[in-house]
């Protein structure tokens, strides 16, 4: 593959998006943005056109967007967006909503980096 | 192995698997009760240990994955509710079918796969602590035949397609929530098992079924299904209806209710009581030969009189040997009508008194199908569904009851039932109308005359013929089993109060009292349970009736059958003037049988006829006479 895969992740935790963008770079992706809120990362999705999103499902709400809407806001950006949602074990709910908005898959925390990356690839059709 | 020991492992088996059955039974009725469960457990681990020292190997793994499912079952908080109780019934069912197999040197019938993958779902479910409600993807998929077809008529594959989660899956309900998700894009999801509530709240293993059309390829649909992690399998089918129906085909059909009996244990004490006349036998026989050559006739009448007692004692106690307790059979009924009653939805207790009755082996082999007929009937047409029986004034539970008694040489059996009786003026309207019955018949209707057309072949009240009571054949076959072994059916039965049926059978089949008689050369024996009397006539006593040849005896009118002609021998007296009859009792009517001579009354030993006679009109079986010669029994029944 010629070029880097390029990933944004969107956290409101400094040490998730630390962590995530550790375990990516190591593997050999570019992490070409990172945003810390739902709001900033619709609009960084919009600029940066990323190939893939992680993004935590529990985020404070910006004008009105918080995680869950922001999966939808980026869909409706772009259908074929690859979004991959991340969250904690008890949001089921939540995860439901975001695989019906069209996220292609989710990962539950804790998880290993083996795990991390797994889905990640998949997800990019590697 | 020697084959002495395979024997024994077989009679045993049988014997166990019933007691098992007999456990369970009483603990689906009381699912507190730990010792039915104890028992059961117990029996499965000593069948287990049989079946490993023959070197049954598979039956010994399935014997030890039962074991194993039962211990938890003991151990754990399970509710033997109807299903949980379905599943370990089904899967005694299949053991018992796999110890046939392995009696019969076939290929194995059953995949023990499937039912211990079916325990293992039933435990892994209930330790959690919740009863969910799962239906075979078979069961559900009738309903959506419709839909099923419709999809292949626009071109859809229907799969089936098996999905394995990983171990390690957080959150599986969102995972498989996400390959249905998935799976929507590429079709439409007809069903999933467990069902998408079920999947949501994880409760179900690590694995799923569901069923998909689409238009996709099946690899195609595995590719993107394996696009999502935690995935551990997918297999992919087609989905195949009529694979469906021999699936459950396989699980009805391999339920024999009761098997024949194979091989008996005999008390060691009347083997020794045997041994004892033996010897005393043995000892009168030196006798015997001493006061011969002594010629003393004094002592030769002694030792004959030994003889005669020792002879019926031993006679006896051999005969005693063939007897078993007819609860052989009837332990096997508790079960009968459970499954029966179920599958009917109505509520039955069954009742069973003087199991303990001993009964000649081979008249308890054949009576089995004819008393779950009767039971059958019982259950199908007779007791009523539980709402009907509040209605008219019953408790909602219907009662089935059986009763054994002696009397003189005959073994009763009345099966009874407070269902809703037999509506006589129906059956009769229905006679008519099949021309089973002429309409001067009709009057004095009595319930043997009921019984006569019920026993009809083809006939059958219930509008539509259920599954349960068969095709209308039946009663007439009850009838003819019961009389073929000496036996009579008779039916007593009051609308809206119940039903029942009374068997008469002879205690054994050895050993009958016959009335000895000659027609040319021959000498026949008769049944004495079939005859009435024996009279001398006049040649002129014979009239003839529409060519019937008929007598007259204290106002009676009774065709007679000249036995010469009938079985086609020479009489020595056809031209005489006293003529022999011996009267046939008939449940219909009464028949008289024309003889040479009446000889005399006396026991006889019923020997079977080899099978290439057996077939001969008339004739029954054979016994040795006094002095060697042979005399045909007849078979009183199939002459009339």
């Amino acid at each position: 593959m010629g070029t880097k895969k390029r990933i944004l992740i969107v956290d409101d935790a400094l040490f998730m998006r630390n962590l995530l963008r550790d375990s990516l770079v190591r593997s050999g992706f570019e992490i070409c943005g990172e945003a810390s809120n739902a709001l900033e990362g619709v609009e960084k999705f919009k600029e940066l056109k990323p190939d893939l999103v992680t993004l935590d499902i529990v985020m404070p709400k910006m004008e009105e967007i918080d995680g869950i809407s922001a999966v939808k806001e980026i869909i409706n950006l772009d259908p074929g967006a690859k979004v991959i949602v991340i969250s904690a074990l008890a949001e089921r709910k939540l995860v439901q909503q975001a695989l019906i908005y069209g996220a292609k898959d989710f990962i539950a925390k804790p998880f290993t980096c083996e795990k991390l990356l797994g889905v990640v690839r998949k997800v990019l059709g590697e | 192995m020697d084959k002495s020991y395979r024997d024994l492992f077989f009679g045993e088996a049988q014997e166990y698997l019933r007691e098992i059955n007999r456990a369970l039974v009483k603990l689906e009725k009381e699912p507190a009760d730990l010792e039915s469960m104890n028992i059961i457990f117990r029996l499965t681990h000593t069948l287990k240990g049989m079946a490993a020292t023959m070197g049954y190997k598979e039956l010994a793994e399935f014997a030890h994955q039962l074991e194993n499912a039962f211990d938890k079952f003991r151990s754990g908080k399970i509710d033997f509710n109807l299903e949980v109780m379905d599943v370990i019934f089904e899967s005694i069912d299949a053991f018992a079918a796999l110890v046939d197999d392995f009696r019969e040197n076939r290929p194995f019938s059953i995949d023990t796969a499937l039912y211990v993958s079916k325990i293992e779902k039933i435990i892994a479910r209930e330790n959690k602590g919740k009863v969910i409600e799962v239906k075979k993807i078979e069961e559900d998929i009738k309903i959506d035949i419709g839909l099923i077809d419709k999809f292949k008529e626009e071109g859809c594959e229907v799969l089936r397609v098996a999905v394995v989660l990983a171990k390690d899956c957080f959150m599986k309900g969102v995972r498989a929530f996400l390959v249905l998700e998935r799976s929507r894009k590429m079709g439409t999801v007809v069903k999933s098992f467990p069902g998408e509530a079920e999947l949501k709240e994880e409760e179900f293993d690590y694995s799923f079924e569901f069923i998909l059309a689409t238009r996709e390829s099946r690899e195609a649909v595995q590719k993107e299904l394996f696009k999502i992690i935690e995935i551990e399998k997918v297999d992919i089918s087609i989905f195949d209806l009529t694979g469906l129906d021999k699936f459950e085909k396989k699980v009805k059909t391999n339920v024999p209710y009761l098997k024949k009996i194979q091989s008996m244990r005999i008390p060691v004490e009347r083997l020794d009581k045997i041994m004892n006349l033996m010897g005393e036998l043995a000892i009168a026989k030196s006798r015997l030969v001493q006061t011969m050559q002594a010629k003393d006739y004094v002592a030769l009448e002694e030792t004959g009189y030994i003889f005669e007692r020792l002879v019926p004692g031993l006679q006896d106690e051999l005969l005693k040997l063939r007897l078993l307790p007819i609860s052989y059979i009837l332990d096997n009924f508790p079960r009968v009508v459970r499954d029966l009653s179920r599958s009917e939805g109505k509520e039955i207790d069954l009742k069973i008194i003087g199991s303990e009755i001993e009964l000649d082996r081979v008249i308890l082999d054949d009576i089995g199908d004819p008393l779950i007929h009767i039971i059958r009937n019982s259950v199908d047409h007779g007791i009523e569904l539980p709402d009907e029986r509040i209605k008219s004034g019953k408790p909602r539970h219907g009662k089935i009851s059986i009763k054994v008694s002696r009397e003189k040489g005959h073994i009763i059996l009345e099966i009874a039932d407070d269902g809703k009786g037999i509506d006589f003026d129906k059956v009769v309207k229905r006679a008519l109308s099949k021309n089973l019955i002429k309409l001067e018949e009709t009057i004095n209707i009595d319930s043997a005359k009921i019984f006569d057309i019920l026993a009809a072949p083809g006939f059958s009240t219930k509008e539509e013929v259920t599954e349960l009571s068969g095709r209308g054949v039946g009663l007439d076959v009850v009838k003819n089993t019961i009389e073929s072994l000496g036996g009579r059916v008779e039916l007593e039965s009051e609308l809206g109060k119940g039903t029942k049926f009374v068997l008469t059978l002879p205690l054994t089949l050895a050993i009958i009292k016959a009335m000895l008689v000659s027609v040319g050369e021959q000498i026949y024996a008769i049944p004495l349970m079939n005859i009435r009397e024996t009279v001398k006539i006049n040649k002129n006593d014979i009239k003839l009736v529409k060519d019937l040849e008929v007598i007259r005896i204290r106002d009676e009118v009774i065709p007679v059958i000249r036995l010469s002609k009938e079985l086609n021998i020479k009489s020595f007296k056809d031209a005489s003037a006293a003529i022999s009859v011996v009267i046939v009792e008939g449940r219909i009517k009464n028949i008289g049988f024309v003889v040479d001579n009446v000889l005399s009354e006396q026991d006889i030993v019923v020997k079977p006829l080899s099978s290439f006679i057996k077939k001969v009109k008339g004739i029954t079986g054979a016994t040795i006479l006094g002095d060697g010669g042979v005399a045909l029994i007849l078979d009183v029944a199939s002459i009339r």
